[in-house]
């Protein structure tokens, strides 16, 4: 196998900085009382649950990175080492502002106490576990960075979609301040994994080819497997459901086309897997 | 103790030294031998995220403190890393990320076959493998432990032996919470205690071994772990892992350093 260069400008993102300002715990910041004072509907608070999971599901998708040979380019490993961390304490955030809706008391960190991850998928994407994805991985060589990157902008853009339909659902002040303050940490990552996939996609049409390939096969969203299935439609039919539901996928095809390399029909796979989980029957 | 894993996250920091005078290293520079020691756990420390991967192959990352743990150490690691490049940097030894990324390619093939290796034989015995595993950290991190204690004593260079103190203690963190993973698991399972015997007495090498030339493991070992100081410290080692449950007798630090051709 020849590893060939990534033969582009670095792009400005310093990780360095990104890693040395890293976000941990958002709960200072987080006015929990004044969402307790105005509870989130039942709706609501079941997709932030299940955002909490979502987000904090980083371990699994991590290892489908790293048995690749993105492991070795370490400067995206060292954003990745930080990102994990983040997105840690973004599902901790969430968490808090679930347990202060339904008023609990919130636990002071860590781990998932909503609904129960499903430890019989070894895989983040069905049936594409890390032992197929590390013997793909001796042909797909460096390009193979850029599909990551592409995958993680697409995740973070879909995940954002989410937010903002909580948001708009809610209609809570304090509750959108909370999840503004998220955002704000997750936007740094699409910053890096847009000027990463919009670099390697752009200057290899392998990169390219593949990234196609890996968002068209790719079980959306990521981490969607540690939810429960009931779990998992009813966040489909939340985030991507109804007329609302379908502008927001309109908007996220629209992000998809953007990147380099990535055609209409990457595009529409994409949407029209997040259209089929929102339309799944209640069960 | 159990080790408690939400006190851990609440209180999980990079390390830092902007406090410490490093510029102290341009007067009074660390000799080329500690340098090369340095750098080798300087590469130790980035090749965390690597390590991690080989435990994410196995079923150790689907439970919940499992990959709240992993998470911080990820970080906390790194920025060891980056504490050491620092000092390294005080001496125009250049850790960066092209240099990191030229060595890993290095690995090659050895490299590319863990993650699949690791899985498979994780599968083999289920969960049985994270007593492996867990175990297998212990061990490492307290060699690592008292690699940073010697580093301190021996150099004598106060920054340096304050920048090590530091990481070390974050360390000891980390031994925590594997030991009590491990006795545990360990406690758990004759299976455990049998594959994880077999795995540590067969397989282990000093950390790091992996990822560097035969002649840095040499080095290293020699420069930190030589004469009956290092031998006292080996064997302390030794008797952590010895005491957990189903290790008893085990001597592998002792063992690896006797292999190596370390001078006792």
């Amino acid at each position: 196998m020849t590893v060939s260069a990534a033969h582009h400008e670095p792009p400005a993102f310093d990780v360095r900085e990104f890693a040395r300002t890293a976000q941990g715990s958002l709960r200072d910041d987080l006015d929990l009382p004044a969402i307790a004072a105005e509870p989130p509907s039942h709706e609501v608070a079941r997709t932030l649950a299940a955002l909490a999971v979502l987000e904090g599901a980083t371990m699994a998708h991590l290892r489908n990175v790293l048995v690749t040979s993105t492991h070795k380019d370490a400067r995206v490993t060292a954003f990745l080492v930080t990102w994990a961390f983040e997105k840690f304490w973004i599902a901790d955030a969430l968490r808090a502002i679930v347990a202060a809706g339904t008023g609990e008391e919130p636990g002071s960190a860590g781990r998932p106490d909503a609904a129960p991850a499903q430890t019989g998928r070894v895989a983040a994407s069905a049936g594409r576990g890390p032992v197929r994805r590390a013997l793909a991985g001796f042909t797909q060589g460096w390009a193979v960075v850029g599909v990551h990157m592409a995958v993680g902008f697409v995740d973070d853009r879909m995940l954002r979609a989410a937010h903002l339909r909580v948001v708009d659902v809610a209609g809570s002040p304090p509750l959108a301040a909370a999840v503004d303050r998220i955002l704000r940490v997750k936007a740094r990552h699409a910053e890096f994994f847009e000027g990463e996939a919009r670099a390697r996609l752009g200057t290899s049409a392998r990169a390219a080819r593949l990234a196609r390939r890996e968002l068209r096969r790719t079980s959306w969203p990521l981490g969607g497997s540690a939810l429960e299935p009931a779990e998992l439609d009813a966040f489909g039919r939340f985030a991507f459901g109804g007329d609302a539901g379908r502008a927001a996928l309109g908007v996220l095809e629209h992000e998809v086309r953007g990147l380099p390399g990535l055609d209409a029909r990457t595009a529409a796979s994409v949407t029209a897997s997040l259209a089929a989980l929102a339309a799944r029957p209640v069960a | 103790m159990a080790f408690d894993i939400d006190r851990y996250t609440a209180t999980s920091v990079s390390v830092h030294w902007d406090d410490l005078d490093l510029e102290s290293f341009r007067d009074s520079p660390l000799p080329a031998e500690s340098l090369r020691t340095l750098r080798y756990m300087a590469d130790v420390e980035y090749h965390t995220v690597c390590y991690t991967r080989d435990l994410l192959t196995t079923p150790s990352h689907r439970e919940a403190d499992v990959s709240a743990f992993m998470t911080m150490w990820n970080r906390e690691e790194f920025w060891h890393g980056e504490a050491l490049a620092a000092v390294l940097a005080m001496h125009d030894v250049t850790v960066d990320y092209d240099a990191l990324k030229a060595s890993r390619l290095k690995l090659g093939w050895r490299d590319r076959l863990d993650p699949i290796k690791q899985s498979v034989l994780g599968s083999l015995v289920g969960s049985d493998f994270v007593a492996v595993h867990m175990s297998w950290g212990a061990a490492n991190e307290w060699s690592a432990i008292t690699a940073y204690q010697r580093m301190a004593d021996l150099e004598e260079h106060p920054v340096l032996a304050e920048l090590l103190r530091r990481i070390a203690k974050q360390e000891a963190r980390h031994v925590a919470f594997y030991t009590s993973q491990a006795r545990e698991r360990l406690a758990a399972s004759a299976k455990a205690r049998k594959v994880t015997r077999f795995a540590l007495s067969r397989f282990w090498a000093p950390v790091g071994s992996s990822i560097s030339s035969d002649d840095d493991v040499r080095h290293v070992m020699t420069h930190l772990m030589s004469g009956p100081e290092g031998r006292r410290a080996a064997r302390k080692v030794d008797d952590s892992i010895s005491g957990m449950p189903g290790l008893d007798g085990l001597t592998i630090v002792q063992d690896a350093l006797d292999r190596i051709g370390v001078p006792g």
